[in-house]
């Protein structure tokens, strides 16, 4: 059946990411499986630490200089952008792979109006040649204009010239994706767009980049420790602890039938509409220390209840093309069948 | 019910605006709020709605511009914030901070943070004050070895312990948490709400709590005020407040929490605090419900429905 599938439009195969730092060598990610197909939001959850932002930094080429791939591979519509030279990787920033960050205020130019930030992207990506630069002038202006009309920022002409300053974090996050969104790139990474917002914002926001993405048909990873978040809008979650995926299912599958110890810890720990503060189940223990050399080879293994001896020296492995994949020895429940995750379109 | 502890009355907090003369900021306006011995009370609205200014009045960091604040029968109001640092009540109102990263002195070891607050404010000195500090430490189930260390040596879930024992080694009887498990992770937040839920049993403490997580808010509070723009919208037990909102601003908020379903999406910018109209609903402009009324007349909080105390700032609620 998976043959009817379109390929993926991001392929990451066994990939594997070091800091090397002045207090020893930090596994930041090791043996890394994803894959992501036109139109599919998917959402990457785990705590801090977890290795979520820095799997995405990685995606765009930009990565801390302490950085080193070990292994693997990240395939984007037939490149690995993993070994892509810098140049390329410039070229495909911002119009085929864009990213919203975490903070908007800290991540636009303060002392740059909104529209001309909006502009600096469209110049960088535009076909400069086709048109006299007066003309661009005016057409790159217009499209300003209407990046901030299509994120629902009202009055747009008068509002491209605001610093960000002016604006409230809601309207600020609306222009980081106006940025992120001006040259339609087919890849969005948003890294934990709505973490500082309220509620009623972050519903605003979430509303507008899911539905600009059905629209666009565009493949979104979406990282959040939100799991109640990504619920609501993504089609499939991929739960990270410490440096591994351990679990990848459609959001439905996910919820009602957890396979790996964590997942349903993670699930256990989040307050709920309906949950008692008795009924919260921490997860034990911490994050372990990834530049230890003696880490057990389920990085969980440690803080797990189901453990045995094979969890320590053998590492189970996702298999990022089955539905729903648990990277356990000892999972949770049974094997349910699941329905082949099927973007939506439309 | 048992007696009120912390009584607000119409307390109002106005800014003058730089550059415009004559222009006031109605941060928080005619603000009235009860809180009880023993109980836990929320604070819930949108960033800018007033909130922290109004945690920064009872907390006597700022002077209102109107109103009481009546503390144990005392109005605290009359009392300048400059000196309150120094008097008794101080002890009796304590507060536990956002980020317990930037509110911890990088430079003071944990025994040293909880400390202090001992010398201001107690008369325990030397090896006294070293045996409270143990004891609160153990209180808030923070290991004694990790008393002689830095913030950069603990993590998110030790640092937030450090916070809350700060607050209690004076043993304050109304505590003020402002998102005090924003910063952290869901697993290390379950920690840390359960320990202030054990510790208000024990330890017999009120708690103001202001979060923006509604969900954190319905676990650990007996009651919930909404503010919004200054005013006080909703007020109400808080299992009847989250199951069936009256204001349709609250009824916007409760909706919006996320894995529950269709939301209420608002439109439009929040209105401008500074020089308000009194005779507008703060809401219009905002509300899926507005008429020309709202435009006219501001709705007071008043009593609705016939059950319990449910105050709702609206002229279409039930």
């Amino acid at each position: 059946m998976s043959t009817t599938l379109q390929p993926p439009l991001l392929d990451v195969r066994d990939f594997s990411l070091e800091f090397r730092t002045r207090s020893g060598t930090v596994r930041a990610l090791e043996a890394i499986n994803l894959q992501l197909r036109k139109g599919e939001i998917v959402g990457l959850v785990g705590e801090s630490g977890s290795g979520k932002s820095v799997l995405s930094y990685a995606m765009l080429g930009i990565s801390d200089r302490a950085a080193k791939v070990t292994s693997g591979s990240a395939v984007f519509g037939g490149m690995d952008l993993l070994q892509a030279d810098e140049p390329t990787l410039a070229t495909l920033r911002g119009r085929e792979i864009s990213m919203i960050f975490q903070s908007p205020r800290t991540a636009l130019n303060p002392i740059r109006p909104v529209g001309r930030q909006i502009q600096d992207v469209l110049r960088r990506h535009a076909a400069v040649s086709s048109a006299a630069s007066a003309d661009l002038g005016r057409n790159l202006r217009e499209r300003a204009v209407q990046a901030l009309r299509e994120v629902a920022i009202a009055d747009p002409e008068s509002r491209i010239n605001a610093y960000p300053f002016e604006m409230s974090g809601g309207m600020c996050q609306r222009v980081m994706i106006a940025l992120a969104l001006a040259c339609r790139p087919s890849l969005l990474v948003a890294d934990e767009p709505t973490t500082g917002l309220d509620v009623t914002t972050q519903a605003a926001v979430m509303d507008l980049i899911t539905a600009l993405a059905r629209e666009r048909q565009m493949a979104t990873l979406f990282i959040t420790h939100d799991l109640a978040l990504a619920a609501d809008y993504c089609d499939r979650i991929v739960v990270m602890h410490a440096g591994h995926a351990v679990e990848s299912a459609p959001k439905g599958a996910l919820f009602a039938n957890p396979r790996h110890p964590y997942t349903a810890r993670l699930m256990t720990s989040t307050p709920g509409p309906s949950s008692r503060i008795d009924g919260l189940v921490p997860v034990p223990g911490n994050l372990p220390d990834l530049r230890r050399a003696d880490l057990p080879a389920c990085r969980f293994a440690e803080r797990c209840d189901r453990v045995s001896d094979r969890c320590l020296g053998e590492r189970p492995l996702l298999d990022a093309a089955a539905p729903h994949s648990v990277a356990c020895w000892h999972p949770l429940g049974q094997p349910q069948p699941v329905a082949t995750p099927e973007p939506v379109h439309g | 019910m048992a007696e009120p502890l912390l009584q607000v009355e119409r307390l109002h907090k106005r800014f003058p605006v730089a550059g415009k003369k004559g222009a006031l900021l109605h941060a928080v306006d005619d603000v009235s709020l009860t809180i009880h011995a023993g109980e836990s009370v929320g604070l819930v609205g949108e960033s800018g709605c007033g909130k922290s200014t109004l945690v920064r009045l009872l907390a006597r960091l700022l002077d209102p511009t109107e109103g009481r604040i009546v503390f144990d029968g005392q109005d605290l109001a009359a009392l300048p914030a400059a000196g309150f640092a120094r008097l008794p009540q101080r002890a009796a109102i304590q507060m536990v901070f956002q980020d317990p990263t930037d509110s911890l002195n990088p430079r003071f070891t944990a025994r040293e943070t909880i400390r202090e607050p001992l010398h201001l404010l107690t008369p325990l000195r030397g090896a006294q004050a070293d045996a409270r500090v143990d004891e609160v430490a153990m209180q808030v189930g923070l290991p004694l070895a990790l008393l002689q260390r830095f913030p950069h040596q603990l993590s998110g879930g030790q640092k937030a312990r450090v916070g809350i024992a700060r607050a209690l080694g004076v043993s304050p009887r109304l505590l003020i948490l402002d998102e005090p498990t924003a910063a952290l992770d869901v697993s290390v937040q379950a920690v840390v709400l359960q320990l202030l839920q054990r510790l208000r049993s024990e330890l017999r403490l009120s708690y103001l709590f202001v979060s923006h997580d509604l969900n954190v808010v319905r676990l650990l509070t007996d009651r919930v005020a909404v503010m919004y723009l200054g005013k006080l919208v909703e007020q109400s037990e808080s299992e009847a407040l989250f199951r069936a909102p009256r204001h349709p601003y609250t009824q916007a908020l409760v909706s919006s929490i996320p894995g529950q379903g269709p939301r209420i999406r608002l439109v439009g910018e929040v209105a401008s605090p500074v020089n308000p109209s009194p005779h507008v609903c703060r809401f219009h402009g905002r509300c899926p419900q507005g008429e020309d009324r709202c435009g006219r007349e501001a709705p007071l909080l008043q009593q609705r429905g016939l059950q319990g105390a449910h105050l709702v700032a609206c002229h279409f609620a039930s």
